[in-house]
């Protein structure tokens, strides 16, 4: 291999993160606008044009806080805990292909950093190292309520990872392949999001649970945990959980739009690869709308009912899809495949009807 | 049955030991102790008088007796019922009514915290509002702030011969707190928390596989975004659930009702606003009933119309915030709470043009109203009822009350039966939403509101859901209210005789009480003749709704304790008081 | 290229994301004040001294938790090979994957009747 070669790759590395560096602070500002927006306020809008500059003046402020660690805390972990829960954010990204190979300066360059054969087992086995750094804060902290927190969550993510990686199932049915640009270009036809479109909306509410994000961010419940897991933590540290949510939450809108919505694909993208970051920009950006819009617009569930939805009803409706996504492949009949899968679906949310209405008449 | 057959049935019944009450200008009637238990027991089951309201205490250095004051009503409506049992100064005990109205529970304690009266056979006699430790019971009248000038408002000369001190001038820091002898503050832990602990008890259960698992005690407050304030919950946990759960208050205290007595009758009123800060005018509303029947005057027509339409605006702003803080509380990241609170603001215009202040009002007086209505603001208020706030609350009904999560957190959780919620003196929307028709508002009408067309809202499964769809239902109530009143407002007078800013009160007791927004919200004076209060006591709604918070929290989830708290609504400025 | 030079651009990269949370760490620790005291250094319980152990023995319950989510994220990996190759294989062997399905889900459905789904 030569050394160009790792130079490219360095660059693309540092570019790639720096993206996912500029989209998480850039984020925090879309939120917090788009949220301010639904809920009839303004938002940020002094540090600089319309608030343009207000996640830099954040990172500013964050960086030169006082942090403190609690004196019961157990030290090295508490400090490890905020790393090891950015990086899986950050490598989550590695095998998503952000657009097809293009040319720079007479090399051909692939818009991606690795396109390997196992994409899909990677991001499921990166993506659940992530609650190794909650549980592990919540334990460091010597506090009851992170305690809880990184209990909770850690339940939580492993309840919902189980649905997430049976999705997975189902997207390498339809395209027989776990390589991501496979995916990617198997979907040349009808975005799998049209083909199996209960998988796609498991899939999301999975990711939500995942990311801690409402209506199932429970393990920071602040109303009932005070701010749960990350309660000790204080300036940078706690900037880094902050940054590891909302980079996360970019990896995994790429990730969501690459196994259904498409990925990098678009109009004339055989003409024009270059195309391809641009149309993923595009999906990421409303399926990140989306993430905000069911925040302000949900309350939080209850931790029993969310694990009780992750078990009961998640985990047999996503087994139920790899079910029918293998019968209509076997049977060559792919329309069977959204209308059964319809069919699942509706059956999972009159289950969750019964289950509201046997509560009812309980204590 | 009238008033006299009553007092003969009563007569009958109890002929030694029950007397009236005739002091000049008191009602009711004076039980000796040892009667009281016997007494109260017949009360409730004979009388049905199954409401005890309110308890409280009175000091009377002058005849070295201590006075506990009890106000009792029927939940199917009527006047209420006064009695009194007094007992000597020295070794004040009285026994105490909490088997008979568990309701009595933290008003004891509070009695006993700031009058000293020991409530023989109460289980839990802890100080509530001050904290464990704290030298003499204030409301007693020989208690002295530390370093107050004077006792009573106004003073004689602030500052005789023209110079003055300044109070924090001769209280160095640290220096203007009393402690008993041999304290340190330093090196104090407050002696209450064991106890608190210890009435959680229990770190460790077995299962029955003997699988061990230790309980965790956690606080939930006073520094916690839920709480609506400054209040704390102790709770013991099993994993997520709630083993045993004690409420602790008292953070805010800051005595109103000594500095009330130090008040003239007057300067009560905007003082009344700090109690329920959201709800001034309801406040105000309760204490100019209060005062003028001790001083026996009559409003104008056109006062008391603007005094419905104040109080019922005031309810539906509150109630609009409390859906809103509730719907936060089960963690709605702010969208219903800012909605809300858009049409608050609506609501809180017209206040500010009406009385010049958006929140601490204090804009009723003796008789009448500090001022008339200004130009334009009737037709604000007219726009306001007859198109945007039915419209936005229908608004609101639809986008919540069928949401399946909200519905999932709160159908069925945080259960109150209809016979525990008169036993715990549960007042208002906790009251009404258990199954008991209960509104002051037409159980024992005050003011103008017997001219009204109006429902009392009820509904019947006493869960965190009716709880909070009670409130829109009071909120659509209210709005038949004021759109009667806006189209009935006659012009006029709008205060009777003079205003009065000092006056002179005849001697006497007297207990007002209105249908505020969070409950009965009661104000017990007692007179002496002067222009100070001799006692000024606040039956406070928010205080004695929370003496049903830990029974339904027993047994819910982590989560669902702020649910219920949320329920609840309470205003720490009220509770602390 | 060999077939393992994608993990190559996959260790290049982990290696750069790594520096990123450690630079800021240590950025931040050199920039901000530190003027640490025990109250500030005090565990945070609502403004409450914290009473008894946070570190204490849990419900087993959670446990179990994980025991069954073990289980059945052991299945999901086997699934993900069958799924790659369900074209190529025979009938056959989508009936067995079929039937380690179905079993797995008797597994669910005999510990959602014991009870072990309960979150208490």
């Amino acid at each position: 291999m030569d050394s160009a070669l790792i130079w490219e790759m360095v660059i693309k590395s540092l570019v790639l993160i720096l993206a996912l560096l500029t989209g998480f602070a850039y984020l925090t500002y879309y939120e917090r606008r788009g949220l301010a927006r639904i809920q009839s306020r303004v938002g940020p809008n002094r540090a600089g044009p319309a608030g343009l500059l207000q996640p830099i003046a954040d990172a500013v402020k964050l960086i030169f806080k006082e942090e403190f660690t609690p004196g019961q805390a157990y030290k090295v972990i508490f400090i490890l805990a905020p790393i090891i829960t950015v990086i899986p954010a950050i490598l989550i990204t590695a095998t998503v292909p952000w657009g097809g190979t293009v040319t720079i300066g007479g090399r051909e360059v692939m818009l991606g950093i690795a396109d390997i054969n196992i994409g899909v087992l990677y991001i499921m086995s990166v993506a659940s190292i992530a609650v190794y750094g909650v549980v592990l804060a919540g334990w460091a902290s010597n506090n009851k309520y992170a305690m809880m927190g990184g209990l909770r969550s850690t339940a939580q993510m492993i309840s919902y990872e189980l649905a997430l990686g049976l999705s997975f199932v189902g997207v390498i049915l339809l395209a027989n392949s776990m390589r991501m640009t496979e995916i990617v270009e198997a979907q040349r036809g009808l975005w799998f999001a049209f083909l199996q479109p209960v998988g796609a909306v498991v899939f999301f509410f999975a990711t939500l649970a995942e990311l801690n994000r409402g209506p199932f961010d429970m393990p920071e419940a602040e109303q009932e945990l005070s701010a749960g897991y990350n309660v000790e933590y204080s300036g940078m540290k706690f900037a880094l959980f902050f940054m590891a949510e909302y980079t996360k939450m970019v990896s995994i809108s790429a990730i969501i739009a690459t196994l259904f919505w498409g990925g990098y694909r678009g109009p004339f993208i055989d003409t024009m690869p270059g195309l391809g970051p641009l149309y993923m920009f595009i999906k990421i950006f409303f399926i990140l709308f989306m993430m905000i819009w069911v925040r302000a617009s949900w309350p939080r569930i209850r931790y029993d009912r969310l694990m009780d939805l992750g078990w009961k009803i998640l985990l047999p409706l996503s087994l139920s899809l790899v079910f029918i996504n293998a019968t209509g492949i076997l049977l060559n009949q792919m329309w069977l495949i959204p209308l059964l899968s319809i069919g699942a679906g509706f059956l999972a949310i009159q289950a969750i009807n019964l289950s509201l209405r046997r509560k009812e008449n309980a204590r | 049955m009238t008033e006299s057959d009553f007092a003969t049935r009563l007569n009958d019944r109890f002929p030694e030991g029950v007397t009236a009450d005739e002091r000049e200008g008191y009602q009711g009637y004076i039980i000796a102790a040892d009667k009281l238990i016997e007494f109260a027991t017949a009360l409730r089951d004979e009388f049905e008088f199954d409401y005890l309201s309110s308890v409280t205490g009175v000091d009377y250095p002058d005849e070295g007796k201590l006075e506990a004051v009890y106000h009792a009503y029927k939940t199917i409506g009527g006047a209420e019922l006064v009695f009194k049992v007094q007992t000597d100064r020295e070794n004040p005990e009285i026994p105490s009514l909490i088997d008979i109205y568990p309701g009595a529970d933290f008003q004891e304690r509070e009695a006993w915290d700031l009058l000293g009266i020991k409530f023989t056979g109460h289980p839990d006699l802890r100080r509530i509002l001050l904290w464990e430790g704290f030298e003499g019971h204030p409301l007693r009248k020989d208690w002295q702030e530390a370093y107050y000038e004077a006792d009573k408002k106004p003073f004689k000369s602030r500052w005789p011969k023209a110079e003055y001190t300044r109070a924090e001038a001769k209280n160095p820091y640290g220096a203007n707190v009393k402690y008993p002898d041999k304290f340190d503050p330093e090196k104090w832990v407050p002696e209450g928390e064991d106890a608190l602990y210890g009435s959680l008890a229990k770190y460790e259960t077995t299962d029955k596989d003997g699988l061990k698992t230790d309980h965790l005690t956690v606080n939930l407050g006073p520094q916690h975004p839920s709480t609506h304030g400054v209040f704390r919950i102790a709770a013991t946990l099993d994993g997520e659930k709630i083993m045993n759960l004690n409420p602790v208050m008292g953070y805010l205290h800051r005595n109103h009702e000594k500095i009330g007595e130090r008040n003239t009758y007057l300067q009560n009123m905007p003082f009344t606003d700090r109690l329920d800060y959201l709800s001034s005018l309801s406040n105000n509303f309760g204490y100019a009933i209060a005062v003028e029947k001790l001083i026996g005057i009559e409003v104008p027509e056109r006062a008391e119309y603007i005094r419905v339409i104040m109080a019922e605006l005031t309810r539906v702003q509150n109630h609009l915030f409390a859906i809103g803080m509730f719907l936060n509380d089960i963690g709605a990241f702010f969208t219903p709470s800012l909605y809300a609170i858009e049409e608050r603001e609506l609501v809180l215009d017209v206040f500010e043009m009406v009385t010049g202040s958006r929140m601490m009002c204090n804009y009723l007086r003796f008789g009448g109203l500090a001022r008339d209505l200004p130009d334009g603001s009737l037709q604000k208020i007219r726009d306001l009822v007859f198109d945007r706030l039915p419209r936005k609350t229908d608004e609101m009904d639809r986008f919540l009350s069928e949401n399946e999560i909200l519905r999932s957190r709160t159908v069925g959780q945080g259960y109150l039966s209809t016979e525990d919620a008169i036993k715990y003196s549960a007042a208002g929307p906790v009251l009404r939403a258990s199954g008991v028709p209960y509104d002051i508002r037409r159980a024992d009408p005050y003011s103008i509101y017997d001219r009204f067309k109006f429902d009392v809202a009820v509904r019947y499964n006493g869960d965190i859901y009716d709880r909070y769809y009670i409130r829109l239902d009071e909120i659509r109530e209210s709005i038949k209210i004021l759109q009667q009143a806006v189209e009935q407002i006659p012009e006029g007078e709008i205060q009777t005789g003079k205003p009065r800013y000092q006056m002179k009160v005849p001697k006497g007791e007297s207990y007002g009480r209105v249908e505020g927004p969070k409950g009965e919200l009661g104000f017990y004076l007692v007179s002496d003749g002067t222009g100070n209060p001799y006692r000024y006591h606040v039956r406070a709604p928010s205080f004695i709704n929370l003496t049903a918070f830990g029974p339904m929290c027993k047994g819910l989830k982590v989560a669902d304790v702020v649910a219920v708290l949320g329920s609840i609504d309470i205003v720490l400025g009220e509770t602390d008081r | 290229m060999g077939s393992q030079t994608p993990w190559v651009y996959v260790g290049i990269f982990v290696l750069v994301g790594l520096f990123i949370p450690i630079a800021a760490i240590a950025i931040a620790t050199f920039l901000g004040p530190k003027k640490p005291n025990a109250i500030k250094q005090s565990t945070y319980e609502c403004g409450i001294e914290t009473v008894g152990d946070s570190w204490i023995q849990f419900k087993a319950q959670y446990y179990i938790f994980a025991l069954v989510f073990l289980i059945f994220d052991v299945e999901t990996v086997f699934l993900f090979p069958w799924a790659v190759s369900l074209n190529s294989l025979g009938i056959f062997a989508v009936f067995e994957g079929i039937i380690f399905i179905l079993i797995l889900l008797a597994g669910l459905i005999y510990a959602w009747k014991k009870g072990m789904l309960e979150w208490a």
